[in-house]
């Protein structure tokens, strides 16, 4: 009974601190500097059929917005502003009472306008994660916590890298992303594993894997004189396309080779750990054993990772009369070939987990 | 021969080196859930509903990565089953939160590529980024599922007079490793996919305000963390089908 008062108390936490954060997120305006506009009234007119060349039927309506400032110099004065939106919402919205805009306010003769800059989308963000970070902790208990920790310091370290590459500027900005892929491996798996001989056999494996897969990639690219890679098709790029795909290819890579390599080294040793007269061959074997079991499901990951990207863009393009093959070309195949070197990534670091780990675990026996 | 066809002649036969017949069946298992994904395409873009293709398109993808690699016997349909489960779970969680951030479409920062098409082309934007959501979930739960089931399953093997609350324990413990290195995976695979925008977003000198709310930062995080959810779900629905199971052997 007392445990299951304690229990109770704890998911009466749970939703507790669900409702604050709730709460203080819906009412952040403050600490924002642009000006954010609550609406209050919204006020549609009639709505306009349009036709599009390729005889897509779409519906435009427009709305008069009203609402009042929550923030900053202009703060309780109230705003009206025109949103048009179209029914299938590509990139525009339609706004309802109750939401919150942020918005541009402009100086027009004496008095003054706004314009719509962006949806506040905040709330929803960090009541996801707040719904991950619960759910991690009634599934995991603590022992999430060292894996949400090896993530978040990951992502400030790349976001850092990606800072050091702006500031730098330099040609060969691929080099940057190559040694923090290196940096990136040993902290996780310091953090996942600890400092040990496993973790080193672990990082050997996954840099050696990592680095044959991308010399095995840049060969074929060099091959095939980099034929139908349409590098220019790369989304964002704001710097060299083919660098910027490679690096983007290593970071990729690098998480899924990650997790092949840990799984067949720490299998190993788990059964150097039971079995102590294990032969070298027979440990070569059952590593081979885990790779075959987890090569399919886990590069299958990459693909539907990569493959749900393109969604809407290869919609956009087939709405629009393009062939398969075009679009297939210029929406899916980069993401493909990104999915297919960490597969080939998969496939290198399974022989070479599997040797270094039988190769470490015969030594200690001697 | 283009690029990605000689890369993809090198997987195979890497594949077929590193696990045999075995990987020529991972291969061909691969290639059927990229045409399955491409055809879903086509239909969503034909008009066909997004989310009623999406779903069965997504049955298929988990049947054949699931039955299609080495896994046989009651532990695979148990994995099924509890992939099945987490999908529609993960689908009721993903429509009304879709639904609430707008991250369907295209952004601002997309506008160059998108500059020479008309957006107003009658589909239902935002039930296609559901179905992407929810579709770029199911590769990594199908891998845990199968790696508790199989894991748990040998547990069972080995030691057939294990108690239940043992079971639980160590399928916590199979899903603890599972999800660290799928984290990995998942957040890694992020990163590369959207170097470039994180790039340009550091170009632009976007603020820490600005992240949490632009439309194309918000929605690929939150891909991110709809695949973290459904993997901790997993983790949980695998390991306590698999209790069932057995209490229902015992009872026998």
């Amino acid at each position: 009974m007392k445990v299951k008062k304690k229990d109770f108390i704890k998911g009466m936490l749970i939703v507790l601190s669900g409702c604050l954060l709730y709460l203080f997120v819906v009412n952040d305006a403050f600490l924002y500097k642009q000006p954010i506009l609550k609406i209050t009234r919204v006020k549609n007119s009639k709505t306009d059929k349009i036709v599009d060349e390729f005889k897509n039927r779409d519906q435009q309506t427009s709305q008069i917005i009203t609402g009042k400032i929550l923030n900053g110099n202009e703060q309780g004065k109230s705003f009206e502003v025109h949103n048009t939106y179209t029914w299938s919402r590509g990139m525009d919205q339609r706004f309802y009472t109750g939401q919150q805009v942020f918005v541009n306010i402009y100086q027009k003769g004496k008095g003054k306008t706004i314009s719509i800059s962006h949806y506040k989308r905040d709330t929803y963000l960090l009541m996801l994660c707040w719904l991950t970070l619960m759910l991690l902790f009634i599934v995991m208990r603590s022992d999430g916590l060292r894996s949400i920790v090896s993530v978040i310091l990951n992502f400030v370290l790349f976001l850092i890298v990606v800072q050091i590459d702006v500031m730098w500027n330099i040609t060969s900005f691929f080099w940057i992303y190559a040694i923090s892929a290196v940096i990136f491996t040993a902290l996780t798996l310091m953090l996942v594993i600890g400092w040990n001989k496993q973790c080193l056999v672990t990082f050997i494996a996954i840099f050696f894997g990592t680095a044959m897969a991308l010399l095995l990639t840049v060969a074929a690219m060099w091959l095939t004189k980099d034929k139908g890679m349409h590098y220019e098709a790369l989304d964002f790029a704001t710097q060299a396309p083919k660098q910027l795909f490679l690096s983007a290819s290593v970071i990729g890579l690098l998480g899924t080779v990650m997790d092949a390599a840990t799984d067949i080294v720490s299998t190993l040793f788990e059964l150097k750990r039971s079995q102590p007269g294990i032969s070298f061959k027979k440990l070569f074997n059952s590593g081979r054993q885990v790779g075959k079991k987890i090569m399919g499901p886990l590069i299958n990951v990459l693909l539907l990772i990569f493959f749900a990207e393109t969604f809407t863009l290869a919609v956009l393009y087939f709405r629009t009369g393009n062939s398969f093959g075009y679009t297939f070309e210029w929406t899916m195949s980069l993401g493909l070939v990104q999915a297919v070197i960490s597969g080939i990534g998969i496939t290198l670091v399974i022989p070479s987990a599997s040797f270094l780990a039988a190769v470490a675990l015969r030594g200690s026996s001697r | 021969m283009t690029t990605m066809t000689f890369l993809t002649f090198i997987l195979a036969f890497l594949m077929f080196v590193a696990g045999g017949r075995n990987g020529i069946y991972s291969f061909f298992s691969l290639v059927i859930n990229f045409f399955l994904l491409f055809i879903t395409i086509i239909l969503i873009a034909g008009g066909v509903p997004a989310i009623g293709v999406s779903f069965f398109s997504g049955v298929c993808i988990l049947a054949i990565t699931i039955y299609m690699g080495n896994s046989e016997g009651s532990e695979a349909d148990i994995a099924f089953i509890a992939t099945i489960l987490v999908m529609v779970i993960m689908l009721l969680l993903i429509i009304p939160f879709e639904h609430l951030a707008q991250v369907q479409g295209f952004s601002n920062e997309d506008s160059e590529e998108i500059e020479a098409f008309n957006l107003a082309i009658g589909v239902n934007f935002e039930s296609i980024m559901i179905s992407a959501a929810v579709l770029s979930t199911l590769g990594a739960i199908a891998e845990a599922a199968i790696a508790i089931a199989s894991g748990l399953q040998e547990i069972i093997e080995q030691k057939p007079e294990i108690e239940l609350s043992d079971l639980r324990r160590s399928g916590r413990n199979i899903g603890k490793q599972i999800m660290g290195m799928t984290f990995n995976t998942l957040f890694f695979g992020m990163f590369g996919g959207n170097l470039a925008l994180f790039i340009l977003l550091y170009k632009l000198q976007a603020t820490f305000g600005y992240y949490l709310n632009s439309k194309i930062f918000v929605g690929e995080t939150m891909l991110v963390l709809y695949a973290s959810i459904a993997v901790i779900m997993i983790i949980w629905i695998t390991s306590e089908l698999m209790v069932h199971k057995l209490a229902k052997q015992r009872n026998r």
